[in-house]
Protein backbone atom coordinates (compact mmCIF):
# COMPACT_ATOMS: atom_id res chain seq x y z
CA UNK A 1 0.00 0.00 0.00
CA UNK A 2 1.55 3.51 -0.76
CA UNK A 3 0.22 6.41 1.03
CA UNK A 4 -1.56 8.35 -1.49
CA UNK A 5 -2.86 11.39 1.08
CA UNK A 6 1.04 12.23 1.71
CA UNK A 7 2.42 11.59 -1.45
CA UNK A 8 4.25 14.84 -3.00
CA UNK A 9 5.89 15.18 -6.54
CA UNK A 10 9.50 14.88 -5.06
CA UNK A 11 8.42 12.21 -2.55
CA UNK A 12 7.48 9.89 -5.69
CA UNK A 13 10.32 10.82 -7.64
CA UNK A 14 12.27 9.68 -4.91
CA UNK A 15 10.65 6.34 -4.21
CA UNK A 16 10.70 5.79 -8.48
CA UNK A 17 14.74 6.26 -7.64
CA UNK A 18 15.02 4.28 -5.60
CA UNK A 19 12.73 1.41 -6.52
CA UNK A 20 10.76 1.27 -3.75
CA UNK A 21 7.85 1.04 -6.63
CA UNK A 22 7.48 1.49 -9.77
CA UNK A 23 5.62 3.74 -11.69
CA UNK A 24 3.30 1.10 -12.53
CA UNK A 25 2.56 0.43 -9.51
CA UNK A 26 1.75 4.12 -8.32
CA UNK A 27 -0.48 4.27 -11.61
CA UNK A 28 -2.05 1.09 -10.23
CA UNK A 29 -3.16 2.58 -6.65
CA UNK A 30 -4.59 5.07 -8.29
CA UNK A 31 -6.47 3.35 -10.68
CA UNK A 32 -7.54 1.11 -7.96
CA UNK A 33 -9.18 4.37 -5.89
CA UNK A 34 -10.59 5.30 -8.88
CA UNK A 35 -12.50 1.98 -9.91
CA UNK A 36 -13.69 2.19 -5.71
CA UNK A 37 -14.77 6.09 -5.67
CA UNK A 38 -15.43 7.21 -9.01
CA UNK A 39 -18.92 6.03 -9.38
CA UNK A 40 -19.84 8.09 -6.65
CA UNK A 41 -17.80 11.31 -6.93
CA UNK A 42 -18.15 11.43 -10.46
CA UNK A 43 -14.50 13.15 -10.99
CA UNK A 44 -13.00 11.57 -14.32
CA UNK A 45 -15.82 11.83 -17.58
CA UNK A 46 -12.69 8.71 -18.69
CA UNK A 47 -9.99 6.96 -17.82
CA UNK A 48 -7.20 6.78 -21.09
CA UNK A 49 -6.89 3.64 -21.61
CA UNK A 50 -3.51 3.95 -22.52
CA UNK A 51 -1.83 4.54 -18.79
CA UNK A 52 -0.08 1.61 -18.26
CA UNK A 53 1.54 1.96 -21.75
CA UNK A 54 2.28 5.08 -20.69
CA UNK A 55 3.80 4.25 -17.08
CA UNK A 56 5.97 1.68 -19.06
CA UNK A 57 7.33 4.65 -21.30
CA UNK A 58 8.09 6.73 -17.91
CA UNK A 59 10.07 3.71 -16.35
CA UNK A 60 12.00 3.30 -19.78
CA UNK A 61 12.95 6.75 -19.04
CA UNK A 62 14.24 6.32 -15.32
CA UNK A 63 15.76 3.22 -16.77
CA UNK A 64 18.02 5.30 -19.44
CA UNK A 65 18.53 8.29 -17.28
CA UNK A 66 16.51 10.88 -19.32
CA UNK A 67 14.11 11.06 -16.36
CA UNK A 68 13.00 14.43 -14.66
CA UNK A 69 10.90 15.41 -11.19
CA UNK A 70 7.65 15.16 -13.41
CA UNK A 71 8.56 11.54 -14.86
CA UNK A 72 6.42 8.95 -14.35
CA UNK A 73 3.72 11.83 -12.17
CA UNK A 74 0.19 10.27 -12.70
CA UNK A 75 -2.29 13.52 -13.35
CA UNK A 76 -5.52 14.38 -14.50
CA UNK A 77 -6.46 16.69 -17.20
CA UNK A 78 -9.86 18.95 -17.31
CA UNK A 79 -12.07 17.87 -20.23
CA UNK A 80 -11.30 20.92 -22.16
CA UNK A 81 -7.52 20.13 -22.89
CA UNK A 82 -6.57 18.39 -26.43
CA UNK A 83 -4.59 14.88 -26.43
CA UNK A 84 -4.29 13.60 -29.32
CA UNK A 85 -6.64 10.28 -30.40
CA UNK A 86 -8.80 10.93 -27.26
CA UNK A 87 -11.87 12.64 -26.62
CA UNK A 88 -12.34 16.20 -25.23
CA UNK A 89 -15.79 17.42 -25.08
CA UNK A 90 -15.61 20.55 -22.55
CA UNK A 91 -18.33 18.46 -20.50
CA UNK A 92 -20.71 19.99 -23.83
CA UNK A 93 -23.06 17.55 -25.40
CA UNK A 94 -21.79 19.12 -28.68
CA UNK A 95 -18.78 17.84 -28.35
CA UNK A 96 -19.55 14.61 -26.57
CA UNK A 97 -17.32 12.38 -29.75
CA UNK A 98 -15.05 14.86 -30.58
CA UNK A 99 -11.75 13.26 -30.94
CA UNK A 100 -8.52 15.82 -30.39
CA UNK A 101 -6.00 15.88 -33.84
CA UNK A 102 -3.58 16.95 -31.98
CA UNK A 103 -1.59 17.32 -28.44
CA UNK A 104 -2.33 20.91 -26.83
CA UNK A 105 1.07 22.63 -26.05
CA UNK A 106 0.38 20.95 -22.20
CA UNK A 107 0.08 18.01 -23.30
CA UNK A 108 2.70 18.23 -25.58
CA UNK A 109 4.97 19.65 -22.33
CA UNK A 110 4.23 17.13 -19.89
CA UNK A 111 4.84 13.82 -22.66
CA UNK A 112 8.10 14.90 -23.01
CA UNK A 113 9.00 14.28 -19.36
CA UNK A 114 6.83 10.92 -19.03
CA UNK A 115 4.02 12.55 -17.33
CA UNK A 116 1.30 9.95 -17.20
CA UNK A 117 -2.13 11.57 -18.00
CA UNK A 118 -4.92 9.27 -16.11
CA UNK A 119 -7.96 10.35 -17.75
CA UNK A 120 -10.21 13.37 -18.31
CA UNK A 121 -12.30 15.40 -15.83
CA UNK A 122 -15.54 16.42 -15.21
CA UNK A 123 -16.31 20.46 -15.68
CA UNK A 124 -19.17 23.59 -15.93
CA UNK A 125 -20.03 22.99 -19.38
CA UNK A 126 -16.97 25.08 -21.99
CA UNK A 127 -15.56 25.99 -18.44
CA UNK A 128 -18.87 28.34 -17.65
CA UNK A 129 -20.21 27.79 -14.36
CA UNK A 130 -18.78 27.50 -10.50
CA UNK A 131 -20.24 24.19 -9.17
CA UNK A 132 -19.54 21.56 -12.40
CA UNK A 133 -23.66 21.73 -12.17
CA UNK A 134 -23.87 22.92 -15.83
CA UNK A 135 -21.96 19.34 -17.12
CA UNK A 136 -23.62 17.42 -19.52
CA UNK A 137 -22.43 14.93 -17.90
CA UNK A 138 -24.09 15.16 -14.32
CA UNK A 139 -22.98 16.74 -11.32
CA UNK A 140 -18.99 15.76 -9.50
CA UNK A 141 -19.04 15.60 -5.49
CA UNK A 142 -17.24 17.44 -3.03
CA UNK A 143 -15.42 14.71 -1.77
CA UNK A 144 -15.21 16.17 1.82
CA UNK A 145 -18.89 16.64 1.73
CA UNK A 146 -20.34 14.34 -0.96
CA UNK A 147 -23.83 16.59 -0.56
CA UNK A 148 -21.99 19.83 -1.86
CA UNK A 149 -20.20 21.10 -5.04
CA UNK A 150 -17.42 20.68 -5.62
CA UNK A 151 -16.79 24.42 -6.82
CA UNK A 152 -16.05 25.00 -10.73
CA UNK A 153 -15.48 24.80 -13.23
CA UNK A 154 -12.25 22.81 -12.68
CA UNK A 155 -14.58 20.70 -10.49
CA UNK A 156 -13.27 17.24 -11.99
CA UNK A 157 -9.66 17.92 -11.62
CA UNK A 158 -10.15 19.23 -7.53
CA UNK A 159 -12.13 16.18 -6.77
CA UNK A 160 -9.69 13.92 -8.45
CA UNK A 161 -7.55 14.91 -6.21
CA UNK A 162 -9.52 15.28 -3.31
CA UNK A 163 -10.24 11.42 -3.80
CA UNK A 164 -6.84 10.38 -3.81
CA UNK A 165 -7.17 9.54 -7.26
CA UNK A 166 -4.16 11.04 -9.01
CA UNK A 167 -1.45 13.40 -7.40
CA UNK A 168 -1.51 16.46 -9.42
CA UNK A 169 -3.89 18.13 -11.61
CA UNK A 170 -4.38 20.94 -14.32
CA UNK A 171 -7.22 23.21 -14.69
CA UNK A 172 -8.17 26.31 -16.63
CA UNK A 173 -9.28 29.63 -15.06
CA UNK A 174 -10.91 32.87 -16.68
CA UNK A 175 -12.74 34.04 -13.73
CA UNK A 176 -12.07 31.60 -10.81
CA UNK A 177 -12.22 28.13 -12.12
CA UNK A 178 -9.04 27.07 -10.82
CA UNK A 179 -8.86 28.87 -7.25
CA UNK A 180 -12.39 28.87 -6.39
CA UNK A 181 -12.66 24.84 -6.55
CA UNK A 182 -9.22 24.61 -5.08
CA UNK A 183 -10.69 26.42 -1.91
CA UNK A 184 -14.02 23.91 -1.90
CA UNK A 185 -12.08 20.92 -1.57
CA UNK A 186 -8.66 21.75 0.75
CA UNK A 187 -5.76 22.07 -2.36
CA UNK A 188 -3.49 24.68 -3.21
CA UNK A 189 -4.56 26.13 -7.13
CA UNK A 190 -2.80 28.56 -9.61
CA UNK A 191 -3.57 30.70 -11.92
CA UNK A 192 -0.35 31.60 -13.42
CA UNK A 193 0.22 35.18 -15.16
CA UNK A 194 -2.16 35.29 -18.53
CA UNK A 195 0.64 34.50 -21.41
CA UNK A 196 2.89 32.25 -18.95
CA UNK A 197 1.36 29.10 -20.17
CA UNK A 198 0.48 28.78 -24.01
CA UNK A 199 -3.65 28.52 -24.50
CA UNK A 200 -2.68 26.28 -27.61
CA UNK A 201 -5.07 23.39 -27.65
CA UNK A 202 -7.35 24.51 -25.35
CA UNK A 203 -10.95 24.24 -25.90
CA UNK A 204 -11.64 28.47 -25.81
CA UNK A 205 -13.85 30.43 -23.25
CA UNK A 206 -13.12 33.72 -23.04
CA UNK A 207 -9.74 34.23 -25.20
CA UNK A 208 -8.75 37.37 -23.01
CA UNK A 209 -9.10 35.85 -19.80
CA UNK A 210 -8.45 31.83 -20.52
CA UNK A 211 -5.49 30.54 -18.52
CA UNK A 212 -4.32 27.01 -17.46
CA UNK A 213 -3.35 26.58 -14.01
CA UNK A 214 -2.33 23.78 -11.69
CA UNK A 215 -3.17 21.71 -8.83
CA UNK A 216 -1.50 20.39 -6.07
CA UNK A 217 -2.17 19.43 -2.44
CA UNK A 218 1.28 21.43 -1.41
CA UNK A 219 2.38 24.80 -3.00
CA UNK A 220 5.42 22.68 -4.20
CA UNK A 221 3.83 20.31 -6.45
CA UNK A 222 1.64 23.54 -7.39
CA UNK A 223 4.58 25.16 -8.65
CA UNK A 224 6.58 21.43 -9.61
CA UNK A 225 3.90 21.26 -12.37
CA UNK A 226 3.86 25.60 -12.91
CA UNK A 227 7.75 25.13 -13.79
CA UNK A 228 6.78 21.79 -16.21
CA UNK A 229 4.62 23.57 -18.74
CA UNK A 230 5.55 27.44 -18.45
CA UNK A 231 6.86 28.69 -21.56
CA UNK A 232 6.63 30.59 -24.67
CA UNK A 233 5.06 29.37 -27.49
CA UNK A 234 4.49 30.37 -31.08
CA UNK A 235 1.33 28.67 -31.72
CA UNK A 236 -0.14 31.34 -28.97
CA UNK A 237 0.07 34.36 -30.14
CA UNK A 238 -0.66 35.73 -26.73
CA UNK A 239 2.14 33.67 -25.50
CA UNK A 240 5.01 36.01 -24.22
CA UNK A 241 8.41 35.36 -24.85
CA UNK A 242 10.66 34.42 -21.72
CA UNK A 243 12.92 37.55 -22.47
CA UNK A 244 9.73 39.91 -22.04
CA UNK A 245 8.98 38.69 -18.93
CA UNK A 246 9.30 40.76 -15.46
CA UNK A 247 12.52 39.29 -13.87
CA UNK A 248 12.05 38.64 -9.87
CA UNK A 249 13.30 41.38 -7.20
CA UNK A 250 13.71 40.47 -3.61
CA UNK A 251 10.58 41.33 -1.42
CA UNK A 252 9.62 43.99 0.68
CA UNK A 253 7.62 41.54 2.92
CA UNK A 254 4.55 44.07 2.99
CA UNK A 255 1.05 42.15 1.80
CA UNK A 256 -1.80 44.41 1.48
CA UNK A 257 -5.58 44.45 2.22
CA UNK A 258 -7.95 46.31 0.11
CA UNK A 259 -10.24 46.10 3.10
CA UNK A 260 -13.30 48.81 1.43
CA UNK A 261 -13.53 45.16 -1.09
CA UNK A 262 -14.01 43.08 2.01
CA UNK A 263 -17.02 44.35 3.44
CA UNK A 264 -19.69 44.35 0.60
CA UNK A 265 -22.87 42.24 0.45
CA UNK A 266 -23.23 38.68 0.61
CA UNK A 267 -19.61 37.76 2.37
CA UNK A 268 -19.95 35.16 5.04
CA UNK A 269 -18.91 36.32 8.62
CA UNK A 270 -16.67 32.85 9.02
CA UNK A 271 -14.55 33.52 5.67
CA UNK A 272 -13.73 37.35 7.45
CA UNK A 273 -13.07 35.59 10.38
CA UNK A 274 -10.71 32.91 8.86
CA UNK A 275 -9.43 35.87 6.82
CA UNK A 276 -8.41 38.16 9.89
CA UNK A 277 -6.78 34.84 11.27
CA UNK A 278 -4.62 34.48 7.88
CA UNK A 279 -3.53 38.45 8.38
CA UNK A 280 -2.08 37.32 11.62
CA UNK A 281 -0.31 33.88 11.13
CA UNK A 282 1.69 36.24 7.68
CA UNK A 283 2.41 38.40 10.48
CA UNK A 284 3.77 35.71 12.26
CA UNK A 285 5.74 34.65 9.20
CA UNK A 286 6.99 38.11 9.33
CA UNK A 287 5.29 40.29 6.87
CA UNK A 288 3.55 43.41 7.59
CA UNK A 289 -0.25 43.83 6.47
CA UNK A 290 -1.19 47.02 5.15
CA UNK A 291 -4.41 48.72 4.22
CA UNK A 292 -4.46 49.07 0.66
CA UNK A 293 -7.20 51.32 -1.22
CA UNK A 294 -8.41 49.68 -4.83
CA UNK A 295 -11.84 51.91 -5.16
CA UNK A 296 -12.28 50.05 -8.68
CA UNK A 297 -11.18 46.28 -7.97
CA UNK A 298 -15.10 45.67 -7.00
CA UNK A 299 -16.38 46.72 -10.60
CA UNK A 300 -14.29 43.57 -11.99
CA UNK A 301 -16.81 41.38 -11.68
CA UNK A 302 -18.98 43.77 -13.65
CA UNK A 303 -16.69 43.88 -16.41
CA UNK A 304 -16.49 40.01 -16.32
CA UNK A 305 -19.84 39.71 -17.03
CA UNK A 306 -19.75 41.78 -19.68
CA UNK A 307 -16.30 40.61 -21.75
CA UNK A 308 -16.74 36.96 -21.00
CA UNK A 309 -20.37 36.79 -22.56
CA UNK A 310 -18.91 38.79 -25.34
CA UNK A 311 -15.94 36.41 -26.33
CA UNK A 312 -17.95 33.34 -25.42
CA UNK A 313 -20.56 34.40 -28.18
CA UNK A 314 -17.70 34.59 -30.67
CA UNK A 315 -15.88 31.69 -29.56
CA UNK A 316 -18.43 28.99 -29.72
CA UNK A 317 -19.75 30.35 -33.15
CA UNK A 318 -17.79 27.57 -34.58
CA UNK A 319 -20.01 24.90 -33.12
CA UNK A 320 -22.03 24.82 -36.39
CA UNK A 321 -22.76 20.81 -36.66
CA UNK A 322 -20.66 20.95 -39.89
CA UNK A 323 -17.20 19.94 -39.49
CA UNK A 324 -17.14 18.65 -36.12
CA UNK A 325 -19.46 17.87 -33.17
CA UNK A 326 -23.46 16.97 -32.58
CA UNK A 327 -24.95 16.99 -36.17
CA UNK A 328 -28.78 17.49 -36.59
CA UNK A 329 -29.84 16.88 -39.75
CA UNK A 330 -32.54 19.36 -40.88
CA UNK A 331 -33.80 20.33 -44.77
CA UNK A 332 -32.32 23.66 -44.75
CA UNK A 333 -28.60 24.61 -43.78
CA UNK A 334 -29.94 27.13 -41.49
CA UNK A 335 -31.68 24.81 -39.13
CA UNK A 336 -28.99 22.37 -39.18
CA UNK A 337 -27.16 24.82 -37.22
CA UNK A 338 -30.00 26.09 -34.90
CA UNK A 339 -30.76 22.43 -34.19
CA UNK A 340 -27.39 21.35 -33.91
CA UNK A 341 -26.63 23.91 -31.61
CA UNK A 342 -29.90 24.15 -29.67
CA UNK A 343 -29.26 20.37 -28.58
CA UNK A 344 -25.52 20.52 -27.98
CA UNK A 345 -25.35 23.53 -26.16
CA UNK A 346 -26.79 23.35 -22.11
CA UNK A 347 -28.76 25.83 -20.63
CA UNK A 348 -26.21 28.18 -19.14
CA UNK A 349 -24.65 27.92 -22.00
CA UNK A 350 -27.26 29.27 -24.02
CA UNK A 351 -27.55 31.95 -21.46
CA UNK A 352 -23.85 33.37 -21.85
CA UNK A 353 -23.71 32.77 -25.92
CA UNK A 354 -27.39 35.23 -25.98
CA UNK A 355 -25.91 37.59 -23.13
CA UNK A 356 -22.81 38.10 -25.46
CA UNK A 357 -25.11 38.70 -28.46
CA UNK A 358 -27.00 41.26 -27.01
CA UNK A 359 -24.15 42.85 -25.71
CA UNK A 360 -22.06 42.89 -28.61
CA UNK A 361 -24.96 44.12 -30.34
CA UNK A 362 -25.59 47.27 -32.48
CA UNK A 363 -26.88 50.08 -29.95
CA UNK A 364 -25.28 48.65 -27.10
CA UNK A 365 -21.51 48.04 -28.37
CA UNK A 366 -20.68 51.53 -26.52
CA UNK A 367 -22.81 51.02 -23.28
CA UNK A 368 -21.52 47.68 -22.70
CA UNK A 369 -18.24 46.30 -24.50
CA UNK A 370 -16.44 49.69 -25.03
CA UNK A 371 -17.25 51.08 -21.87
CA UNK A 372 -15.88 47.50 -19.82
CA UNK A 373 -12.77 47.37 -21.45
CA UNK A 374 -12.03 50.73 -20.81
CA UNK A 375 -13.09 50.23 -16.47
CA UNK A 376 -10.46 46.36 -17.28
CA UNK A 377 -7.96 49.00 -18.34
CA UNK A 378 -8.21 51.42 -15.02
CA UNK A 379 -8.16 48.15 -13.02
CA UNK A 380 -5.07 47.13 -14.37
CA UNK A 381 -3.42 50.62 -13.42
CA UNK A 382 -5.10 50.68 -10.01
CA UNK A 383 -3.06 47.11 -9.10
CA UNK A 384 -0.18 47.92 -11.09
CA UNK A 385 0.32 51.10 -8.59
CA UNK A 386 -0.58 49.30 -6.00
CA UNK A 387 2.08 46.67 -6.53
CA UNK A 388 4.82 49.84 -6.29
CA UNK A 389 3.68 49.82 -2.11
CA UNK A 390 3.49 45.67 -1.50
CA UNK A 391 4.23 42.36 -2.90
CA UNK A 392 1.22 40.61 -3.01
CA UNK A 393 -2.73 41.42 -2.11
CA UNK A 394 -4.72 39.10 -0.17
CA UNK A 395 -8.25 38.28 -0.20
CA UNK A 396 -10.54 35.27 0.74
CA UNK A 397 -10.36 32.91 -2.59
CA UNK A 398 -14.40 32.80 -2.27
CA UNK A 399 -17.37 34.86 -0.46
CA UNK A 400 -18.88 31.62 0.71
CA UNK A 401 -18.56 28.37 1.64
CA UNK A 402 -19.02 24.82 -0.19
CA UNK A 403 -22.93 25.06 -1.34
CA UNK A 404 -25.34 22.05 -1.68
CA UNK A 405 -26.30 21.00 -4.91
CA UNK A 406 -29.17 23.16 -6.37
CA UNK A 407 -28.66 26.00 -4.09
CA UNK A 408 -27.71 29.03 -6.87
CA UNK A 409 -28.86 27.24 -9.50
CA UNK A 410 -31.82 29.15 -10.24
CA UNK A 411 -29.75 32.24 -9.45
CA UNK A 412 -27.08 33.03 -11.78
CA UNK A 413 -25.97 36.29 -10.57
CA UNK A 414 -25.72 34.74 -7.20
CA UNK A 415 -23.95 31.80 -8.86
CA UNK A 416 -21.88 34.61 -10.52
CA UNK A 417 -20.48 36.52 -7.40
CA UNK A 418 -19.08 32.91 -6.62
CA UNK A 419 -15.79 34.64 -8.55
CA UNK A 420 -16.04 38.09 -6.51
CA UNK A 421 -12.24 37.67 -5.56
CA UNK A 422 -10.81 35.71 -7.95
CA UNK A 423 -11.72 37.39 -10.84
CA UNK A 424 -9.71 40.57 -10.62
CA UNK A 425 -6.53 38.45 -11.14
CA UNK A 426 -8.27 37.50 -14.53
CA UNK A 427 -9.30 41.13 -15.30
CA UNK A 428 -5.62 42.18 -14.62
CA UNK A 429 -3.92 39.35 -16.23
CA UNK A 430 -1.69 39.38 -12.99
CA UNK A 431 -1.04 35.86 -11.18
CA UNK A 432 -2.87 34.52 -8.49
CA UNK A 433 -3.10 31.55 -6.18
CA UNK A 434 -5.29 29.88 -3.41
CA UNK A 435 -4.26 28.09 -0.13
CA UNK A 436 -6.13 25.95 2.53
CA UNK A 437 -6.65 28.48 5.55
CA UNK A 438 -8.13 25.95 8.09
CA UNK A 439 -11.76 24.34 8.23
CA UNK A 440 -15.08 25.21 9.62
CA UNK A 441 -16.70 23.60 12.75
CA UNK A 442 -18.50 21.05 9.80
CA UNK A 443 -14.87 20.69 8.40
CA UNK A 444 -15.28 22.68 5.19
CA UNK A 445 -12.39 24.36 4.14
CA UNK A 446 -12.02 27.82 4.17
CA UNK A 447 -9.05 29.29 1.35
CA UNK A 448 -6.73 32.46 1.38
CA UNK A 449 -6.13 34.21 -2.16
CA UNK A 450 -2.98 35.82 -2.77
CA UNK A 451 -2.25 38.13 -6.11
CA UNK A 452 0.99 38.95 -7.04
CA UNK A 453 1.95 41.33 -10.08
CA UNK A 454 2.79 39.68 -13.98
CA UNK A 455 5.00 36.79 -13.73
CA UNK A 456 5.78 37.27 -10.19
CA UNK A 457 4.79 33.55 -9.47
CA UNK A 458 7.76 33.54 -7.11
CA UNK A 459 6.25 35.89 -4.76
CA UNK A 460 2.81 33.38 -4.63
CA UNK A 461 4.97 30.26 -3.99
CA UNK A 462 7.22 31.92 -1.32
CA UNK A 463 4.66 33.38 0.70
CA UNK A 464 2.49 30.30 0.19
CA UNK A 465 5.07 28.40 1.95
CA UNK A 466 5.61 30.27 4.13
CA UNK A 467 1.99 30.21 4.92
CA UNK A 468 1.39 27.02 4.70
CA UNK A 469 3.71 25.81 7.20
CA UNK A 470 1.56 27.98 9.66
CA UNK A 471 -2.34 26.42 9.30
CA UNK B 1 -36.71 42.31 -21.41
CA UNK B 2 -39.20 41.23 -23.56
CA UNK B 3 -39.69 37.59 -24.92
CA UNK B 4 -39.66 39.30 -28.39
CA UNK B 5 -35.44 40.58 -27.91
CA UNK B 6 -34.55 37.42 -26.93
CA UNK B 7 -36.35 35.41 -29.74
CA UNK B 8 -34.39 38.08 -31.84
CA UNK B 9 -31.00 36.94 -30.08
CA UNK B 10 -31.49 33.61 -30.25
CA UNK B 11 -32.05 33.67 -34.17
CA UNK B 12 -29.05 36.07 -34.66
CA UNK B 13 -27.10 32.97 -32.17
CA UNK B 14 -28.32 30.31 -34.19
CA UNK B 15 -29.99 28.32 -31.36
CA UNK B 16 -33.19 26.58 -31.52
CA UNK B 17 -35.30 27.21 -28.18
CA UNK B 18 -38.38 26.67 -26.91
CA UNK B 19 -40.61 29.81 -25.85
CA UNK B 20 -40.65 28.31 -22.62
CA UNK B 21 -36.97 28.51 -21.79
CA UNK B 22 -36.98 31.87 -23.98
CA UNK B 23 -39.36 33.03 -21.72
CA UNK B 24 -37.07 32.79 -18.46
CA UNK B 25 -34.20 33.83 -19.91
CA UNK B 26 -35.98 37.28 -20.60
CA UNK B 27 -36.57 36.90 -16.73
CA UNK B 28 -33.07 35.65 -15.86
CA UNK B 29 -31.62 38.89 -18.11
CA UNK B 30 -32.54 41.91 -16.09
CA UNK B 31 -30.55 41.37 -13.17
CA UNK B 32 -27.88 40.41 -14.71
CA UNK B 33 -27.94 43.50 -16.98
CA UNK B 34 -28.78 45.36 -14.04
CA UNK B 35 -25.86 44.23 -12.31
CA UNK B 36 -23.18 44.01 -15.14
CA UNK B 37 -24.81 48.37 -15.40
CA UNK B 38 -22.98 49.11 -12.92
CA UNK B 39 -19.97 50.08 -15.46
CA UNK B 40 -21.34 52.61 -16.77
CA UNK B 41 -21.09 54.75 -13.74
CA UNK B 42 -17.26 54.60 -14.01
CA UNK B 43 -17.71 57.15 -17.29
CA UNK B 44 -18.64 59.99 -14.33
CA UNK B 45 -15.51 58.56 -12.46
CA UNK B 46 -13.31 60.38 -14.87
CA UNK B 47 -11.03 57.43 -15.63
CA UNK B 48 -10.92 58.33 -19.45
CA UNK B 49 -7.58 59.83 -18.91
CA UNK B 50 -5.78 57.14 -17.42
CA UNK B 51 -7.13 54.74 -20.41
CA UNK B 52 -5.70 57.06 -23.38
CA UNK B 53 -2.01 56.68 -22.41
CA UNK B 54 -0.19 54.60 -24.93
CA UNK B 55 1.26 52.57 -22.70
CA UNK B 56 -1.81 50.92 -22.06
CA UNK B 57 -2.13 49.58 -25.48
CA UNK B 58 0.81 48.22 -26.54
CA UNK B 59 -1.50 44.77 -28.01
CA UNK B 60 0.40 44.00 -31.71
CA UNK B 61 0.00 41.72 -34.74
CA UNK B 62 2.05 38.39 -34.32
CA UNK B 63 3.01 37.38 -37.80
CA UNK B 64 4.73 34.56 -39.07
CA UNK B 65 6.36 33.53 -42.71
CA UNK B 66 3.56 32.08 -44.63
CA UNK B 67 4.91 28.34 -45.02
CA UNK B 68 3.79 25.02 -44.52
CA UNK B 69 4.58 23.77 -41.13
CA UNK B 70 3.09 20.55 -41.57
CA UNK B 71 3.28 17.67 -44.68
CA UNK B 72 0.29 17.68 -46.54
CA UNK B 73 -2.34 15.72 -45.72
CA UNK B 74 -0.89 15.44 -42.03
CA UNK B 75 -4.50 16.12 -40.08
CA UNK B 76 -7.05 14.97 -43.02
CA UNK B 77 -7.56 11.78 -42.19
CA UNK B 78 -8.12 12.88 -38.48
CA UNK B 79 -9.71 15.84 -39.06
CA UNK B 80 -12.11 14.23 -41.54
CA UNK B 81 -13.12 11.69 -38.81
CA UNK B 82 -14.71 14.00 -36.76
CA UNK B 83 -17.08 15.65 -39.57
CA UNK B 84 -20.80 14.18 -39.33
CA UNK B 85 -21.36 13.81 -42.79
CA UNK B 86 -19.12 13.57 -45.30
CA UNK B 87 -18.88 12.19 -49.02
CA UNK B 88 -15.74 11.15 -51.40
CA UNK B 89 -13.23 13.41 -48.63
CA UNK B 90 -15.57 16.45 -48.76
CA UNK B 91 -17.57 17.67 -45.86
CA UNK B 92 -21.15 17.64 -46.64
CA UNK B 93 -23.65 20.95 -45.93
CA UNK B 94 -27.41 21.38 -47.29
CA UNK B 95 -27.80 23.86 -50.06
CA UNK B 96 -27.17 27.61 -49.23
CA UNK B 97 -29.46 29.13 -51.90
Amino acid sequence: MIDLRNLTIEKAHEHFKSGDFTVTDLVNEYLKVIKEKNGDINAYLEVYNDVLDQARVAEGMFKNGTATLMTGIPLALKDNMLYKGHIASASSKILENYVATYDSFIVKQLKTQGVVFLGRTNMDEFAMGSSTETSAYGNTKNPIDTSRVPGGSSGGSVAALAMDGALVSLGSDTGGSIRQPAAFCGLVGLKPTYGAVSRFGIISMGSSLDQVGTFGKTVEDAETLFNAINGYDEKDSTSVKKEERIQPLPLKKKIGVPRSFLSGDGIESDILKNFEENCKRLEKAGYEIVDISLPLIKYSLAVYYIISPAEVSSNLARYDGIRYGLHEGADKLYEVYTKSRGKGFGKEVRRRILLGTYILSHGYYDAYYNTAIKVRHAIKEELKNAFKEVDAIITPTSPFMPFKFGEKLSDPVGMYLSDLFSVPANIADIPAISIPSGKNSEGLPFGLHIMAPLFREDILFTIGKDFEKLV
Amino acid sequence: MKLEDIKKLADLARIDMSDEEMEGMAKDFDPILAYVGQVQELSKLGIEDTIHSPENYKLQNIMREDIATNTRGEYTDDIMKNAPDTENGFIKVKQIL
